[in-house]
């Protein structure tokens, strides 16, 4: 389990994060939700561990964050974030090969290119194997950056021990197929036991896929719910600065968020 | 995936062109030498054969003037290759080298200061402390200006080509205006001395020099192994470097430690040779691979034949005379300059994300 406890950070005179506490849901989708300016890009490196909190802990399985190493931590937990552009050509198996680099020293063993290639598979791009990255489409390159954090924290390992997958806003370059593609490959690794926490920005589809929602407003927690029916139009009209209005879909009777300019 | 894609191949080859090309190097020239004349003279170096009086001249030639510059030209295109090859992963841009971003200026600046100056102290380069005292300075001057250059492009994880640019012309410019102030108000042998070795040159190449740069080389390659992958994971950008284990401030501050020093003792003995450590990676990456594991030794590899190609070349050109080094090197250099930032502009990614 990943926890936050009264996290500050600041940067210079700014105040980013404000005291949250927090625990993400182990093995469920976590979502995080905010207006731009919230503090939650700053929250997930805090809780990644690529940025050191001002004050405060950030906990994993009982052991602060600081107290693992680099190479051990990045095989506990992988980032995806929104779009690598690589400024070399390289094929695509290399760039999936580098989500197994804190795994080996020197040169990737059979079960390093096993997993590679599952990966791959898991995100059906084994026919790209070989491209260079730098010729796929967005979306493409997103799945394929998507098959290196897998690979970096693959279940099947050697190693035990609970795996987390954090993702940046990593749709918002994506047309809703891909979007879609990817938030139901991220739900799929729950099974397998993983944990996932997730910006997500388009408060639908976090709605949808979340099981946890923990929304940001002005670098504090403004609620934290594993129920969505519990997130209500004032506190998104008031957080967004919008209108908002739940409306329910005709057909399938599932519910949904009308926003409107407040 | 190293083996399966066969670099061991592409290591043979260089290898086997490095080593016509040593030989090349080695046997033509003012003298000539035929394979069997220089086993004589190295079985005669090394006492296992008796020196016969007859070869003395030859033996000499060969021995202290030939074999010295053979190895410091081989030794200088590996040093510029691998420096090329680590500055353009971590500046993430390829048309980054040594003399593009001070590296090679700012050595030849630090150098010429006590080339110049330590006369008047015990830094004087005939003093033991001098010796020293020249690639000292040169790594200093060469960090400094390196790290500026690096400060000035790169903020927030990212590298600004236009900045990178400014910032390495604005460099430069100072370096070999300081160089040039030396050579002014330094006294003639002197001052035509820094002319010719400010436009890279082999023929001052001694043991003692060829020494020192071979091993400074060793060290920095030895300690280049782990970093392939390192230098991989930083194309993907700082932050996903970190999330894959690596710390990238000291992954930078380390590669271009490595860099300046090999660099800066090069510089030191044969000049500024601009070019080589962007031809060098470019084709590399062009017929081969842009997988840094591959490109280091590649580029130490391919680095020292095209040097000594270029040194051969350089003997004949203008023969009996010789042309210096960084004039070919330009010729050739400059051009594929021109290419690679015509080919990124049109690409519209100038800019590079970090």
């Amino acid at each position: 389990m990943v926890e936050l406890r009264d996290v500050h950070y600041r940067a210079g005179a700014a105040h980013i994060v404000r005291g949250v506490s927090l625990a993400f849901r182990a093995r469920k989708f976590n979502v995080i939700l905010g207006p731009n300016g919230a503090g939650k890009s700053t929250l997930l490196k805090l809780a990644t561990g690529l940025l050191e909190a001002s004050e405060g802990a950030v906990i994993y399985d009982d052991e602060p964050v600081k107290a693992i190493g680099v190479g051990p931590l990045a095989r506990r937990r992988a980032v995806l974030s929104q779009h690598v552009e690589l400024a070399f050509p390289l094929p695509v198996e290399d760039v999936v090969m580098m989500g197994r680099y804190p795994h080996f020293a020197r040169v990737p063993s059979q079960h390093d290119r096993d997993i590679i290639a599952q990966a791959l598979e898991v995100v059906e791009m084994t026919a790209f194997r070989v491209r260079s990255y730098s010729t796929l489409s967005g979306g493409e390159q997103q799945k394929v950056q998507l098959a290196r954090v897998l690979a970096q924290i693959w279940m099947d390992d050697q190693q035990t021990g609970e795996k987390y997958l954090f993702l940046d806003e990593p749709t918002s370059n994506l047309d809703i197929y891909y979007e879609l593609h990817l938030l139901e490959a991220a739900r799929a690794l729950l099974a397998r036991g993983c944990t996932v926490i997730a910006i997500l920005h388009d408060i639908n589809q976090a709605l949808r896929y979340g099981d946890a929602f923990f929304v940001l407003e002005k670098g504090r927690l403004a609620q934290e719910t594993d129920d969505e029916s519990a997130i209500s139009a004032e506190l998104l009209e008031r957080v967004f600065r919008v209108r908002a209005r739940r409306a329910t879909d005709a057909r399938s009777g599932e519910t949904f968020w009308r926003f409107d300019p407040g | 995936m190293p083996e399966r894609r066969g670099y061991g191949r592409i290591y043979l080859l260089l290898t086997v062109l490095l080593a016509a090309s040593v030989l090349a190097s080695a046997a033509l020239g003012a003298f000539r030498f035929t394979p069997a004349e220089m086993f004589r003279y190295l079985l005669q170096a090394i006492g296992i054969s008796e020196p016969a009086a007859t070869d003395a001249l030859a033996r000499n030639v060969f021995l202290h003037l030939r074999l010295p510059r053979v190895i410091v030209a081989g030794l200088t295109g590996a040093v510029l290759g691998v420096s090329g090859t680590l500055m353009q992963g971590v500046f993430r841009n390829p048309i980054v080298e040594p003399g593009l971003a001070g590296t090679s200026a700012g050595a030849a600046f630090g150098a010429a200061l006590v080339f110049v100056l330590g006369e008047r102290t015990t830094l004087a380069f005939t003093q033991p402390l001098g010796t020293l005292a020249v690639p000292l300075f040169a790594f200093i001057g060469s960090f400094l200006a390196t790290m500026l250059v690096y400060r000035a492009s790169a903020s927030f994880g990212k590298v600004n080509v236009f900045t990178l640019l400014l910032a390495g012309i604005a460099v430069n410019a100072v370096c070999t205006a300081g160089t040039g102030f030396l050579s002014y108000i330094a006294r003639d042998p002197q001052a035509r001395n820094i002319t010719f070795w400010n436009l890279g040159t082999f023929t001052t190449a001694n043991w003692r020099g060829t020494i020192v740069i071979a091993v400074v080389f060793a060290i920095s390659f030895a300690a280049l192994s782990r970093h392939g992958k390192s230098l991989n994971a930083l194309m993907l950008g700082e932050d996903e470097a970190a999330s894959l284990g690596i710390d990238p401030s000291a992954l930078i501050l380390r590669l271009i430690i490595i860099n300046t020093a090999m660099v800066a003792v090069d510089t030191a003995m044969v000049g500024v040779i601009a070019f080589i450590g962007l031809v060098v990676p470019h084709i590399l990456r062009m017929l081969w691979s842009s997988d840094y594991t591959f490109l280091i030794p590649a580029s130490a590899l391919a680095g020292a034949f095209l040097m000594e190609v270029i040194d051969v070349i350089a003997r004949f050109v203008i023969s009996p005379a010789e042309l210096p080094i960084g004039i070919i090197t330009a010729v050739i250099g400059a051009p594929v300059f021109l290419w690679i930032l015509l080919r990124q502009q049109r690409a519209g990614s100038v800019v590079v994300d970090g």
